[in-house]
């Protein structure tokens, strides 16, 4: 019953070693590869959400090799990782789609391909797997294909950004890394669930607060919460667009805020302390993101910042602690999940039609480039906040959380802070949609179909996505919401699962 | 079975104040249609166009009626984005005042949903009717969920200091949408909703009140002595659209019956005159093909019924009696009077004073300005524009000109009669106090008995030639066509001569007072400090980890 869980890495591996052995013989067969690689996963993950969502409360565990935890290693899926799952191999089946024409400029589709598929591997594995090594060795699996992809154009700039990426994803890893160390030496165990259990038994002080400095530094890096944001307005614009609609989209959430949320809630048990400096880097993160977008006048850096303020969303979300804040931030995730990668497949049909990405070199594609300018703007609004698009609603719940645990300066600056991204994304409509055409852009043309597919889905989402607060789907962000409030309740359950 | 999902769920209801908004929306958006079909034949984009002005309608439609404060906040915030894709649909030159807008008023509803929160967690209900905030309580919440809120209303209608985007989008968007959104729709829904919250959601404080007013009487003279001073027709009718909101918040403000009816007759008086006003300004700029007072003229014998329309339309808005403008202003000034009289101490009777001369002065100058409105593009010498086949419009876009023109009238004459009687006094509970004496069908009937008196003693003298006209002379000389006086030329001095209003009007110009340029100058002060802290230097990038590593153990440990 539990046997398809490994494939949501088996899937991916496999892909990426297919691709790379057929690549080079046929293109076509390496873009089959890959599209129907992103398709089964995308089947995979909403069987998964649908299995679970049927049953409250219930975690599927696989064992591998048949040993049985703590001493093997198992993956554990619940409503949460398979709702994580779903949106990300969503996004991520969009993009393939999308790149099946944005990337014929680029030689060695093939190696996109591949590399995608291995990120797409590490990132699957960080969601699925109940072991807390084997979610450092998907996250290294997943970062080290990214720091390749932001390389991919192969230009002073993009390595350049990739080397900074390089040098600080490393940091984050190794700090990850001596974290789960640490706690390795004090349990004995590397089972997630197992380490909860012994850490409750055990209280472990001072090495606890050390070990949680430590995971939120690393993945504060890799979530890019101010002050550990500072590689990704670079890495993320250098990367070919499909790929920065993945990590900001997508990856950002999973290797930071998921990992993040699942180690600290269901693991080592959330503290007033931690909750507070979440809180803090949430809200600093919220504003200075915001601060730094609306300088920026190339659009894909524009949007790099405004992943970090709305990180900072989710992050303060969390960190207010409470039931519907959680609710809010996990729904603001799902929300920012569609939107952002949707603004950068936009960016970069901006760049590929016009080959710019300068808002001062734009103007006017609204007359060249309808359909762009229709979902850019779609994105722009829903990112804003602006109703009856989804990102409102979270936004909405978000503040009216902050207010009810009495955080009213923090409902306030989430407030403000909303007009300061409406004021950015308007002007990048502004500056890119509406006014006068430049006299070089004025045989423009719009982007071909399939990348037009992949934002149309997308824009259809974020029209759509306010409906996961309708009560018929409000159960899925729930559940999800209740695993993280489980706290280290989650140990239980999983050895409920094996038993 | 529709009534009872519709209104026994608490998601919608109806009262006599929002059905006569509601009544006010589907008036306007069918006038509006008609003139668009003449308006904007032949232009592009008419498919997004008409949809754009339905789905605002439908949105208004559910302000109107909703009941539950985060479907108003759904439907409220939309009809941002229509506003924001209809005055993009103007060209490229509107892209500034569509931006500015939708900051403005996109930015004021993220300020509404803290308001809805802090309403939720302070009542535990969002259903508007059962929510009853008492303001007096020195606690902070509520305040801040009032000002919020009436920040939010503020915005929509464009008082002070949320209102500079009205001009803007004034000059810049396509004329039926000024018509129908900032000048008509805006208004009522903007006003509906101050009144919704002033008068049922919350408990006024007088501090609060006096806020209202203070701001209702600055935004009136302040924003005519910008209107004064301006070239452009649709901008100049942008000043006045924020002016005459000042009336209104006023007279909300005033909390007594006399003085709030006065203030939502006169939201709805002015959504009349001033979309008629809006409506004739684009009719002048489609035949003349510009906005520029000093280039148009003599358009009255040229365009007689968008004349008779924007004559009937600018006295009224001057406050002439009978027409309409001038019965409601009376209102809100008898408002002020009795709270005058129930006043106490000196300062809170300054405040009423002050107020109360700040409405009669602010009227006076909107005839002051509506003289030079209807000089510089009715009257006065127009032989550069005759040559250029300048004629009346066609009947789609004259009808509801005149139709709004006739509201005027028949709002002024018969206020006590269909207005008053049916609209406006259920709404406040039918306990308007009125004191003063105006009997607005005398003393209309005096008036037109005494016109025709004088036409009749007029004609008696001059039965053979009933006008005649001159080559404008001094002396026995004619004066050269360059060098004759235009509409604008007046009003100069206000501008240029006075001491003290020529330094404010130089900085008002240069955006001093534009609660929107100011915060644009501070927001990227801050920008322009985090953009100097990223250096782009690696080092200093893990630096900052280290310290954020530091910050957060220190934390721990604290």
């Amino acid at each position: 019953m539990n046997n398809f869980i490994p494939f949501f890495v088996i899937i991916p591996l496999g892909a990426a070693f297919l691709i790379s052995l057929v690549g080079k013989l046929s293109r076509r067969l390496a873009d089959f590869l890959a599209t129907s690689g992103g398709f089964g996963l995308l089947a995979l993950s909403f069987f998964t959400l649908w299995i679970l969502n049927s049953r409250a409360g219930v975690v599927l565990v696989y064992k591998v090799g048949g040993w049985v935890p703590p001493i093997g290693i198992c993956m554990a899926v619940d409503n949460l990782s398979s709702l994580m799952l779903s949106t990300v191999n969503t996004v991520s089946f969009l993009v393939l789609l999308y790149s099946l024409s944005y990337m014929e400029k680029y030689t060695d589709k093939w190696k996109f391909y591949t590399l995608f598929m291995l990120m797409l591997a590490g990132m699957n594995g960080i969601m699925v797997t109940g072991d807390l090594f084997n979610l450092f060795v998907f996250l290294e699996i997943a970062s080290i294909s990214s720091y390749a992809l932001v390389a991919f154009g192969t230009e002073a700039e993009e390595l350049e950004a990739s080397f900074k990426y390089a040098v600080m994803g490393s940091l984050a890893s190794s700090f990850v890394l001596l974290g789960i160390a640490l706690l390795y030496s004090y349990t004995s165990t590397l089972n997630m669930a197992d380490i909860g259990r012994t850490l409750a038994a055990h209280p472990a002080g001072l090495l606890l607060n050390f070990v949680a400095v430590l995971f939120l530094a690393g993945f504060g890096l890799k979530a890019a919460l101010v002050p550990f944001h500072a590689w990704l307005p670079d890495a993320h614009p250098s990367a070919p667009a499909p790929i920065s609609a993945m990590l900001s989209g997508v990856f950002i959430k999973v290797l930071g805020v998921y990992a993040l949320s699942r180690v600290f809630f269901n693991i080592l048990g959330v503290s007033q302390g931690v909750l507070f400096i979440l809180l803090i880097l949430g809200t600093v993160s919220m504003v200075a993101g915001a601060f730094l977008a609306i300088g920026q006048s190339d659009i894909k850096r524009m949007f790099a910042y405004s992943s970090v303020s709305q990180i900072g969303y989710i992050i303060l979300a969390f960190g207010i602690g409470s039931p519907l804040a959680i609710f809010g931030g996990l729904f603001h995730l799902i929300n920012h999940a569609f939107f952002k990668s949707l603004l950068f497949l936009n960016s970069g049909a901006i760049e590929y039609s016009a080959e710019s990405r300068d808002l001062k070199k734009l103007g006017g594609l609204k007359e060249g480039m309808p359909f762009t300018a229709a979902t850019g703007i779609v994105g722009s609004l829903a990112i804003s906040g602006l109703p009856p698009l989804g990102g409102f609603f979270s936004k909405l719940i978000i503040i009216l959380a902050a207010v009810q645990a009495g955080y009213l300066w923090l409902g306030l600056a989430a407030a403000l802070v909303s007009i300061l991204t409406l004021a950015y994304y308007l002007k990048f409509i502004g500056f890119a949609f509406l006014g006068k055409l430049p006299e070089g852009l004025a045989k423009i043309k719009e982007v071909p179909l399939a990348m037009r597919l992949a934002m149309l889905i997308l824009a259809v989402a974020c029209l759509a996505s306010g409906l996961l607060v309708a009560p018929l789907f409000k159960s899925l962000l729930q559940s999800a919401s209740d695993c993280l409030l489980l706290g280290t309740g989650y140990a239980e359950r999983v050895f409920s699962a094996i038993r | 079975m529709i009534q009872r999902i519709l209104f026994n769920s608490g998601l919608f209801k109806i009262d006599v104040l929002s059905s006569l908004v509601l009544l006010g929306v589907i008036f306007f958006t069918v006038l509006i249609l008609l003139y668009s079909i003449g308006f904007m034949r032949g232009k592009p984009g008419r498919g997004q166009y008409y949809t754009y002005i339905i789905l605002t309608s439908l949105a208004s439609l559910a302000v109107c009626l909703t009941n539950n404060l985060v479907f108003l906040l759904v439907a409220w915030g939309f009809l941002g984005i229509t506003l924001y894709l209809l005055i993009a649909l103007a060209g490229p030159q509107a892209r500034e005042a569509a931006k500015k807008t939708l900051i403005i008023v996109g930015g004021a509803d993220a300020l509404m949903v803290l308001a809805a929160a802090i309403i939720y967690c302070l009542t535990g209900t969002l259903e508007m009717d059962k929510i009853r905030i008492s303001l007096s309580a020195s606690s902070l919440l509520p305040v801040l969920a009032y000002l919020c809120l009436a920040l939010a209303c503020f915005a929509k209608a464009g008082a002070m200091p949320l209102h500079t985007w009205i001009p803007d989008c004034a000059e810049n968007a396509p004329l039926p949408v000024t018509a129908f959104l900032p000048a008509s729709l805006d208004k009522l829904l903007g006003i509906y909703l101050l009144a919704r919250v002033s008068l049922d959601m919350f408990v006024m404080s007088r501090t609060m009140n006096m806020f209202l007013m203070l701001a209702g009487a600055f935004t009136i003279v302040a924003a005519v002595m910008m209107a004064l001073i301006q070239h452009n027709m649709k901008r100049l009718l942008g000043y006045h659209a924020v002016s005459q909101v000042g009336y209104m918040v006023l007279g909300i403000g005033t909390g007594i019956p006399v003085g709030v009816a006065g203030g939502i007759f006169h939201m709805l008086n002015n959504a009349v005159y001033k979309s008629c006003l809006f409506l004739t300004a684009g009719s002048v700029e489609q035949r003349a093909k510009t906005s520029q007072l000093d280039a148009l003229g003599g358009l009255s014998r040229l365009m007689p019924l968008t004349y008779i329309s924007s004559l009937i339309a600018s006295l009224s808005i001057s406050g002439v009696p009978p027409f309409n403008g001038f019965i409601s202003k009376w209102m809100v000034y008898q408002g002020l009077i009795g709270n005058w009289r129930l006043a106490n101490g000196k300062w809170e009777m300054s405040v009423y004073l002050l107020c109360l001369v700040a409405a009669v002065f602010g009227s006076a100058l909107t005839l002051a300005s509506f003289l030079k409105l209807l000089h510089a593009v009715f009257l006065g010498q127009g032989e550069v524009l005759s040559k250029r086949q300048v004629r009346e419009v066609s009947a789609w876009m004259w009808f509801p000109q005149l139709v709004l023109a006739l509201l005027c009238i028949v709002f002024g004459i018969f206020a006590y009669q269909v207005p008053l009687k049916y609209f406006i006094g259920p709404a406040v509970g039918n306990n308007i106090e009125f004191f003063g004496l105006w009997a607005p069908a005398l003393a209309a009937i005096l008036l037109f008995v005494g016109m025709l008196a004088g036409l009749l003693i007029y004609c008696s003298g001059n039965i053979k030639q009933l006008s005649r006209r001159d080559k404008p002379y001094v002396g026995t000389e004619d004066i050269p066509a360059e060098a004759r006086p235009t509409g604008t030329e007046f009003y100069r001095t206000v501008k240029e001569e006075l001491g003290v209003l020529r330094g404010i009007y130089r900085k008002a110009e240069a955006g001093a007072f534009d609660i929107y340029h100011q915060a644009k100058d501070l927001i990227f002060g801050v920008t322009n400090f985090l953009r100097y802290l990223h250096n782009g230097v690696l080092p200093t990038y893990l630096v900052w980890c280290l310290l954020g590593m530091m910050g957060i153990f220190y934390l721990f440990l604290k």
